[in-house]
């Protein structure tokens, strides 16, 4: 396993075995590390560095980060509120952004619209009216919110001019901003993905850890229990499960039982792979060295063992929160998810599927596009993590 | 009369040997076809009444066309095959399209004091297998299956009834037979005409090998065992469904005939080539040769209509896919018009008066409550942002367009006045609230309404998102369950269903001649008092008598509806009935008037620009007749 000395040693001139008139000194080949100032780096150190390397899941890491810490403050990001709708402007289309007016650079700006109803085709029609300029504000009053459920607020990021209305990405059936609420459906779909994730986690390494530690009776339970859990198809599962959640429940619930739910059937092939990395791992003849010198098996668990997998753990479970968001999504999709009020990319996806949508307003399918970024972004950073991780590369 | 209709029909065979010129590609599909032989193979006389119901497409503002083509229409589902009978609509008496009762099947009926009841067939009319139509079709129906109590376990269905009596059934002759009762029965011959009509003929010659009394036990046995049933009624109800033509062998007097059974992906109905209706110039109808139910999946109808997959549809899309339909007009040769619903509402919401749950039970039966919620609703909100201002906000009442209208009706308790609505709710003891402003029962539960919604129609849904947020202004927070239809019935009986989102009354174009029956609880199907109208269906063996004094006022009103005898009655009835369902509120309607809209191939002729669109009392297409539908160049 990764230790400190190991890349040292490399480095160094062999040691002259039995000719060599020096006495033996062991910790040379330390003083030579310390001096070209890599003996100290840490396994987390030299994974940072390798990470670093891997380009694309760095940037995948960053949009994450920056994705992730933007669902704590949607309410700002977002111009308007959640739920708030304007009648006047039914699938409007995306209202673009102008900088240079009369060849000059100027604040940015959009146009005002003017809806006409086309009775015709019983379509409404949008026209920008050039002539009226409406600036964009930033860091501006806009509909009021209670910042996290607690402090009421009304600041926003960005506004529309007074008067003015702004719907970068357009509008839906009812008027509703759809750029807000796919701020505020990310919130929600990340915040699943996570959440899964860790009660996953959770169970996997417990159970997979004592499966694969004490072996007996009980891992040939939990082997059966997940191959059975496996064999079954996950999306009738899913729904069956998302059948049971009552309606009378408060969204926030639902949202809870959703995650409970994808988080009780994902933990199966973490608690394989955790079972399979113990195994393999516990006949390694540092165990065996630790045992010897008297580490007990707790011991021998947290500090031999876990490393030793962890960066295996960490890029798996990287691996699984798309897993979680798509299914999130899928479910909401069919209508067995999260339910209106609560908003995720699914439930935005859900109201875009119908053919209209996708001949006349297709500005309403725009939630794809976060998911699928989200999703590659995750891949990719779990690619980079397996890599950077793996000590024996 | 008669004779008239006689010597017109004698042209109308010589008619229809002349109007068979050379075609010059369809004839050659049809050489092969066993339909066309077979009209071919038969002589006028062979295939029409002697007096052929002579359909004057010239005082329609129609034109007479030419046969042939194939016409298809897009299904949901394999049950949706019913369709068939509805559209096609060929009923012993009907409606037309300015919705006065004809004679269809008949050639003519005479009514004695709304009492007695005389019907005369037509001579030579045949079903679609060629056995002749007769005065033993209708006695076998009556004696062998109305009156056989293996048949019928709850003897002979309420329509036949008033109060309590059944009919008297006599056989005058070959041709004619006669219904009567002591007392008047008004509601007869509008059962006849209804989409799913009384049945009171059923083709002997074929279903006497089912019946028991005519079959002899060993070859039932095998029938039996062929068909895949328990016992002789069950094959006897299974072969004579006329409701849903799912046995091809089935003889019909429909202008289609069913060729397909199911399991199937594409349902064939095929002319029928004894059916009883001719144009002015003799020529016998339908004009189409074919019409073709395709089966698909109720959610991309509306893609595959856009894609030119259906000359004629009218289910299966709704009033947000005209857009996108009129657009495929520039791809496809198809056009779309736009019908009227005749629905009472569009969506409407109806508060179970049956649920199971005592509280809000209590709150239902209430009528400040529904009241309450009927103001909360902002309908003009509804009619801007669904249907582009084109429907009429209006209680769940009848429409403009019935000569029972009152203006009153469709306003009642349907202004948007949040303010009167939070009033009557703190009267009903609705008056606590929690700290995020939701109204508490008296119990201390959360006031929260679960509507349960079949789903069908994401109009439907839409409604119920901008009803959800106008119900919480007034501090009642709505939660939707979408649910199978089928078990939605079964649901709401036992109480389980809080509050339901369905249609309003089926027949929002009434005239005084047509039953009450919907305004009063008289059906299991009321989602508004499930119970109420089991008792009333049951024949008060089952569910529960209605306790509220308007509901059993309602009752008492039909019940004296049903002894009218002029029309001026009937006028005073159905105007206490409205006033009660206005006032009372039973049903929560959001707007109605809408607009359906109907996709035709633009070779298609005859379909009606305008027209009522709903299932009672047109039937759908049934009161604008397919039959006369041609296809321009079909040769």
């Amino acid at each position: 396993m990764t230790t400190p000395r190991e890349p040292a040693t490399q480095d160094h001139p062999p040691l002259e075995h039995s000719a060599s008139t020096a006495p033996f000194d062991p910790y040379a080949a330390d003083r030579l590390a310390t001096d070209q100032g890599t003996a100290q780096a840490t396994p987390g150190q030299i994974m940072w560095w390798r990470f670093r390397r891997h380009r694309l899941a760095f940037a995948s890491g960053i949009f994450l980060c920056a994705i992730y810490a933007s669902i704590l403050i949607c309410e700002v990001l977002a111009p308007y509120s959640l739920n708030r709708r304007n009648t006047d402007y039914i699938y409007a289309p995306p209202q673009a952004v102008h900088v240079i007016r009369d060849g000059q650079l100027v604040w940015p700006y959009t146009y005002g619209r003017e809806m006409t109803l086309d009775m015709e085709n019983l379509r409404r029609i949008y026209r920008d009216d050039t002539d009226d300029v409406q600036p964009l504000r930033f860091f501006c009053r806009g509909d009021p919110y209670e910042f996290w459920n607690l402090i009421p607020a009304d600041l926003h990021l960005i506004c529309p001019a007074k008067g003015g209305e702004l719907f970068l990405l357009g509008t839906d059936r009812l008027g509703r901003d759809v750029l807000s609420r796919m701020i505020y459906g990310a919130r929600i779909s990340l915040t699943i993905g996570i959440l899964g994730v860790s009660m996953s986690f959770a169970l996997g390494i417990i159970i997979g850890g004592l499966a694969g530690y004490h072996g007996g009776t009980f891992d040939l339970l939990v082997q059966r229990v997940i191959e059975v859990l496996q064999s079954i198809p996950s999306i009738p599962l899913w729904m069956a499960l998302a059948a049971i959640i009552p309606v009378t429940w408060s969204p926030i619930l639902v949202f809870i039982g959703i995650t409970v739910i994808l988080g009780m059937l994902d933990w199966t092939g973490l608690a394989r792979a955790v079972r399979s990395k113990l195994l393999a791992l516990r006949e390694e003849d540092y165990v065996l060295a630790a045992k010897l010198m008297g580490a007990g098996s707790g011991r021998i668990i947290r500090r031999h063992l876990i490393p030793g997998f962890m960066s295996h753990l960490i890029a798996s479970a990287t691996l699984t929160i798309p897993g979680m968001i798509l299914g999130e999504t899928a479910l909401s999709f069919l209508g067995i998810g999260l339910r209106p009020p609560i908003t995720s990319w699914g439930i935005l996806l859900t109201e875009a599927r119908s053919v209209n949508i996708i001949a006349l307003y297709p500005w309403l399918m725009a939630p794809v596009i976060p998911v699928i970024l989200v999703i590659l972004a995750f891949n990719f950073l779990g690619d980079g993590l397996r890599d950077a991780a793996d000590p024996y590369k | 009369m008669i004779g008239r209709r006689r010597l017109l029909s004698c042209l109308a065979g010589v008619g229809a040997l002349c109007g068979l010129p050379a075609r010059p590609w369809a004839s050659e599909i049809r050489a092969t076809d066993p339909a066309e032989l077979e009209y071919q193979r038969l002589s006028a006389a062979d295939r029409l009444p002697r007096n052929p119901r002579v359909i004057d497409l010239a005082a329609m503002g129609r034109q007479p066309g030419i046969r042939g083509g194939t016409l298809r229409t897009l299904i949901g589902g394999q049950r949706d095959v019913r369709l068939m009978p509805i559209n096609s609509y060929s009923r012993l008496v009907g409606y037309d399209a300015s919705l006065t009762l004809q004679p269809d099947i008949l050639a003519e009926y005479t009514v004695e004091d709304d009492r007695i009841y005389t019907f005369h067939l037509r001579d030579g009319h045949r079903w679609s297998d060629g056995s002749p139509f007769t005065s033993e079709d209708f006695r076998y129906c009556w004696e062998d299956v109305i009156e056989n109590r293996d048949l019928l376990r709850g003897g002979p269905p309420a329509d036949l009834k008033v109060d309590g009596e059944v009919a008297r059934f006599e056989v005058l002759g070959p041709l004619s037979v006669r219904y009567s009762w002591s007392r008047p029965a008004p509601a007869f011959l509008t059962r006849l005409a209804a989409p799913v009509p009384l049945v009171l003929a059923l083709p002997s010659a074929y279903l006497r090998d089912f019946h028991a009394r005519y079959q002899t036990p060993e070859k039932l046995g095998d029938l039996i065992v062929r068909y895949r049933v328990d016992d002789w009624p069950s094959l006897h109800t299974k072969v004579s469904r006329q409701n849903r033509p799912e046995n091809p062998d089935l003889p019909t007097l429909e202008a289609w005939r069913p060729r397909t059974a199911p399991p199937a992906e594409q349902f064939v109905f095929e002319r029928n080539p004894y059916f009883h209706r001719v144009d002015a110039d003799g020529v016998q109808l339908p004009y189409i040769d074919r019409w073709l139910f395709n089966v698909s999946s109720s959610e991309i109808i509306t893609a595959k209509t856009a894609t030119g997959e259906s000359d004629l549809q009218l289910g299966g899309i709704s009033f947000p896919d005209y857009t996108l339909l009129k657009h495929a007009q520039h791809s496809y040769p198809q056009k779309v018009s736009l019908w009227t619903r005749t629905q009472g509402s569009s969506v409407a919401l109806m508060p179970n008066l049956n649920c199971g749950d005592p509280v809000w039970r209590g709150l239902f039966r209430d009528v400040r409550m529904r009241r309450a919620m009927s103001l909360a609703i902002d309908r003009a909100e509804i009619n801007k942002v669904l249907y582009y201002g084109l429907a009429r906000e209006s209680a769940n009442t009848i429409l403009p367009e019935s000569p029972l209208f009152k203006p009153g009706y469709a306003t009642a308790w349907a202004q948007h006045d949040p303010d009167m609505a939070n009033a009557l709710l703190d009267e009903v003891g609705l008056a606590r609230r929690d700290r995020s402003g939701t109204r508490l029962l008296p119990d201390g539960r959360k006031a929260g309404i679960m509507v349960e919604s079949a789903g069908e129609s994401t109009l439907e849904t839409d409604v119920l998102e901008l009803i959800t947020d106008h119900f919480r202004e007034v501090g009642l927070p709505l939660y939707i369950r979408t649910s199978q239809r089928d078990i939605f019935r079964s649901r709401a009986l036992g109480g389980a269903v809080m509050m339901s989102v369905w249609q309003g009354l089926d027949n929002g174009v009434p005239t005084s001649e047509m039953s009450p029956n919907e305004l009063a609880p008289t059906s299991d199907d009321q989602m508004q008092w499930p119970l109420w109208g089991l008792h009333y269906m049951s024949a008060e063996t089952s569910g529960e008598g209605p306790d509220l004094p308007a509901a059993r006022q309602l009752v008492a009103l039909l019940r004296q509806w049903r002894q009218t005898t002029t029309s001026a009655q009937r006028v005073d009835i159905w105007t206490k009935m409205l006033e009660i369902h206005a006032d009372q509120v039973f049903t929560i309607g959001t707007v109605n008037g809408a607009l359906q809209p109907v996709v035709k191939s633009s070779r298609l002729r005859n379909v009606p620009e305008e027209a009522l669109f709903g299932f009672e009392p047109t039937s759908y297409l049934g009161a604008y007749m397919p039959d006369t539908f041609w296809y321009q160049g079909a040769d």
